[in-house]
């Protein structure tokens, strides 16, 4: 009588919670969840000094970035850019970046630095 | 004769008391009720055995590449986070409201015996992709390719090594 009653409750639950708390999904209300929405990737902190190329993670993270900077130099309107003074470029340090004797071992996508 | 007449009675008697229980309205539904531990026990153990019978020959393919990180990190960020959370956010609305409770999947659970990566892998795809019945985990394999739900499944194996930064380069939309 007990294990079935136990049964019982476990059956009705089984069906009931699930339609009471994805009901209850309607009123998530951080409003911070819905206002950011397709994010950019802030590749600014990324230490190429401390990636492991084998580490999968990494050479994603690379990738990801390569590819938006990509994306926005090609949406980039050239023909305004006439005052552009290229002394004033700072945060690229060619110093911190990696640098390989061996171009070609170094098949993937790299060539564009 | 007499045995079957038995059986007959204790099963006229248990319909009788599960529809007592069911329609009485003293089982409590609410989701911020928690189950008694023996509830909590019988469909946990249900799930997990459920889970393991069912995904036990799932071929896990290589999970180890770049562009499935992208791909999953992606989609998990749009269509899990809000549940499972991510490295910089330790609740939300649905983490705290659902019961059962979506585990965090951003930090890793030594103390969950799930068995060997691979085992883990597979597991992992099968409740993706079929969802759990009686919990908000939904079937994402109704409307998106295995493909795409392995790729979860390699970004989740990363998820608990990633710090806020490399996820947030990882999920963000090209
Ligand atoms: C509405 C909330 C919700 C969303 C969105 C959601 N899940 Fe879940 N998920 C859950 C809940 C709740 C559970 C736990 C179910 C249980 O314990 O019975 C779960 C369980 C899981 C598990 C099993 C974890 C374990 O250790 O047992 C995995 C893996 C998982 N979800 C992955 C995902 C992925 C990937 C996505 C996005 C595609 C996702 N979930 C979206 C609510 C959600």
């Amino acid at each position: 009588m007990k294990t079935n009653f136990i049964k019982t409750v476990g059956k009705i639950a089984l069906i009931l919670v699930p339609a009471i708390t994805l009901s209850m999904n309607a009123s998530a209300h951080d409003p911070k969840m819905h206002a950011k929405k397709a994010e950019k990737a802030d590749c600014s902190k990324m230490d190429h000094s401390k990636m492991d190329m084998k580490d999968p993670v990494a050479v994603a993270m690379m990738k990801k970035c390569m590819k938006q900077s990509k994306s926005s130099m090609e949406k980039m309107d050239h023909s305004k850019m006439k005052e552009m003074d290229h002394s004033k470029m700072k945060g690229m340090d060619h110093s911190k970046m990696e640098k390989k004797e061996n171009k070609k071992a170094n098949s993937d996508d790299h060539q564009n630095h | 004769m007499k045995a079957l007449k038995i059986l007959l009675i204790l099963l006229l008697l248990g319909g009788a008391s599960a529809a007592t229980v069911m329609y009485s309205g003293i089982v409590n539904v609410a989701a911020d009720e928690p189950h008694s531990d023996i509830v909590y026990w019988l469909l946990e153990e249900t799930r997990e055995a459920s889970i393991k019978k069912s995904a036990q020959h799932i071929k896990v393919p290589d999970l180890e590449s770049p562009e499935l990180l992208l791909m999953g990190g992606a989609d998990y960020e749009y269509m899990c986070s809000s549940c499972h959370l991510k490295p910089g956010l330790e609740e939300s609305d649905m983490s705290i409201g659902l019961y059962p409770q979506p585990p965090n999947l951003g930090i890793s659970h030594e103390t969950h015996q799930h068995g060997t990566d691979e085992e883990l892998a597979r597991q992992n795809f099968w409740v993706i992709k079929h969802g759990i019945k009686a919990s908000g985990m939904p079937a994402w394999g109704k409307t998106h390719s295995d493909e795409r739900i392995w790729a979860m499944v390699a970004f989740i194996k990363r998820l608990p090594t990633l710090t806020p930064e490399q996820y947030q380069v990882l999920t963000a939309i090209d």
